[in-house]
């Protein structure tokens, strides 16, 4: 079957810098996996590069053996680090735009998550704190029945509650047909949800190994990291 | 039973064994249901997939029974259970020998420790 | 995909411009009414509500400039973006859809200061004296020109939208190529702007100044002057139509280019 996600020799330069070099990559469907590494090793830029917000300056990037574009688009449920909701809406307003402009959406499902998570759906975008605002977004994206998630940092900035609660809904969501890849430099919370990991520096694929065999070598894969990523 | 993982053991494995202890331990009684694959997977907060895998293993070992159309349930061969017990019971034995043996204790002072610890215990 | 996108532009401006295009008209009525009291002498109030109504009148022009420049900012290259560029949906129909929309609403704009210039000079003197003037001018029009006067309008109409579209393009166009640069891009966007309005402008001298117009001159010599002010009038109106298309077709294309392959979002 084809990969979800692949990349051959991909290569990303903005001006002198290049913030991805070289990277080689294969992600089959079904696995949730680990993009780990520090901040402003090229973990955001391969997560654009998949969504076509960039294009490569080298080598290519295919989505389920397509270039990314309109048709990825379709299947790729991106969940970035900032947050893009606008401020004139209400909650019902982006459950609808997404209604109306992906498919696959289930708004249904979005407003059971956002009950449970008490928050209004006519409460106005405007209003909300940083952490509901970055709730939201997450039940956006996890409501969508999409072959990719690309997740960007989801735990990053927010408290141990409601990181729980977002390695809850990744793993109640799970569907060995769709792929979850989750980009972060916090690993010791998510390891145990990781099928596979990936280790990035600098540009560079550093290591690529499913978490088992990490493990069997009598390592997590936090303490790897650690030793991998010495300062 | 709270899911302790430790970090630097493979997951399916620590799952195989918990899951097998609350079956031996009775809060899996022989015979009955167990939750599905999704619901175990997250109340342990691991992938599915490792969960899949860790009660295919028990499967293989003939503790857990798949119905085709029901779901997962504990084998009611109490013989399973009883060998299953005792392999695990083994295991902690061998484990304790062989630490004790370190400590460079004898048969005879690992027998007595043994019998006053079991005296105490049940006292 | 591009209606949806259509309807979604019109709810986020139209919540800013409609209620200030209300308040234009309302306070037009209002201040008719404040003049229908007073006597034909100029007294304080009517001044202060003449000053208020030319303040709402320009501020209603400023943001519907101010709105369609925000907009096209604010929901393709910052945060907001990163939802915009995701949604399964071609990048052309993103500009065109806020072209439409900055399109209607500056027409709507127009219409609405003609609306309240007519409220506000709405009188006995608009039915007796100002809409038989206009009609007696407009069958004068008609009768001189005959069939082509209905061409005019169309091609006067055309010609005005593709100027506006053209103005609303060169906008976009700038602000895209502002986004290549990573600092100063308010700066730099402004440079763009001031680069193609030069562009533009020598490439129009240059269309103009070309040779082979000489025999036009010739040719509109050898009609009468009617039918030469039809032939002058036709051709500049097919002249600004067509330059402007073009130019507006090169701005699209610039734009459109950039938000595909040179995007860069923060």
């Amino acid at each position: 079957m084809t990969p979800i996600l692949e990349c051959n020799g991909l290569t990303k330069a903005f001006g002198h810098k290049k913030a991805l070099s070289d990277v080689n990559l294969k992600i089959d469907h079904g696995q949730i996996v680990g993009l780990l590494g520090p901040n402003g090793s090229g973990k955001t830029t391969l997560i654009k590069l998949a969504n076509a917000l960039l294009t490569p300056s080298a080598g290519e990037i295919r989505i389920s053996g397509m270039t990314p574009g309109l048709s990825t688009k379709k299947i790729i449920s991106y969940l970035p680090e900032r947050n893009y909701l606008n401020d004139w809406m209400r909650v019902h307003d982006i459950i609808g735009l997404f209604s109306d402009f992906y498919e696959d959406f289930k708004p249904e499902k979005a407003y059971d998550m956002l009950k449970r998570l008490d928050i209004s759906a006519s409460d106005r975008l405007k209003t909300l704190s940083k952490g509901t605002k970055e709730k939201v977004q997450l039940v956006l994206v996890m409501s969508r029945e999409a072959e990719l998630y690309l997740l960007d940092e989801p735990i990053g900035g927010v408290d141990p509650a409601a990181r729980d609660y977002i390695l809850e809904t990744i793993i109640s969501n799970y569907n060995p047909e769709a792929t979850v890849i989750i980009s972060t430099h916090l690993i010791s919370d998510i390891e145990k949800v990781l099928d596979y990991v990936v280790f990035i520096n600098e540009g560079r694929v550093v290591l690529s190994s499913s978490v088992d065999d990490i493990r069997e070598q009598g390592k997590s894969v936090d303490g790897l990291f650690r030793e991998v990523f010495r300062c | 039973m709270p899911w302790d993982l430790k970090p630097d053991r493979p997951i399916y494995t620590q799952l195989v064994e918990h899951i097998e202890l609350m079956i031996l331990s009775g809060v899996y009684p022989p015979g009955s249901k167990l939750p599905s694959v999704r619901d175990l997977a997250k109340e342990a907060s691991v992938n599915p997939n490792t969960m899949q895998r860790a009660l295919s293993k028990l499967e293989e070992d003939g503790l857990v029974i798949t119905h085709r159309t029901s779901g997962r349930s504990i084998t009611e061969d109490s013989e399973m259970i009883k060998k299953a017990k005792t392999r695990i019971a083994r295991e902690q034995v061998l484990e304790f020998l062989e630490k004790m043996q370190k400590l460079g204790f004898d048969q005879k002072e690992i027998l007595s420790i043994i019998t006053g610890m079991i005296e105490e215990v049940r006292g | 995909m591009l209606t949806r996108l259509i309807k979604y532009e019109l709810k986020a401006t139209g919540r800013v411009l409609l209620p200030l295009y209300a308040v234009l008209l309302v306070f037009a009525a209002v201040s008719k009414l404040i003049f229908s009291f007073s006597d034909n002498s100029f007294s304080v109030p009517e001044a202060i509500s003449i000053m208020i109504y030319i303040m709402i009148l320009i501020g209603m022009f400023v943001m519907t400039f101010v709105v369609m420049i925000q907009r096209f900012y604010k929901n393709l290259l910052s945060d907001e973006g990163y939802l915009m560029f995701t949604l399964p949906t071609m990048t052309w129909k993103h500009i065109t859809s806020k072209l439409l929309v900055s399109t209607i609403w500056n027409i709507g704009s127009f219409l609405a200061a003609i609306l309240s210039i007519i409220i506000l000079a709405f009188d006995e003197i608009f039915f007796t004296d100002f809409l038989p003037d206009l009609f007696r001018s407009l069958s004068e029009f008609f009768s001189i020109f005959g069939l082509n006067s209905g061409l005019f309008i169309l091609e006067f109409i055309l010609a005005g939208i593709i100027c506006m579209v053209s103005g609303i393009l060169i906008i976009y166009a700038s602000i895209a190529l502002g986004h290549l640069f990573s600092q100063h891009r308010v700066l730099a966007s402004l440079g763009a702007f001031l680069a193609l309005s030069t562009v533009s402008q020598i490439l129009f001298f240059c269309v103009t100044s070309l040779p082979g117009l000489d025999f036009l001159s010739e040719y509109i010599d050898s009609l009468d002057s009617l039918q030469a002010s039809a032939f002058m009038f036709h051709w500049v109106m097919w002249f600004i139509i067509i330059f402007f298309g073009l130019l507006s077709a090169g701005y699209f294309f610039i734009t459109n280019h950039i938000l595909n392959k040179r995007l860069n979002l923060e």
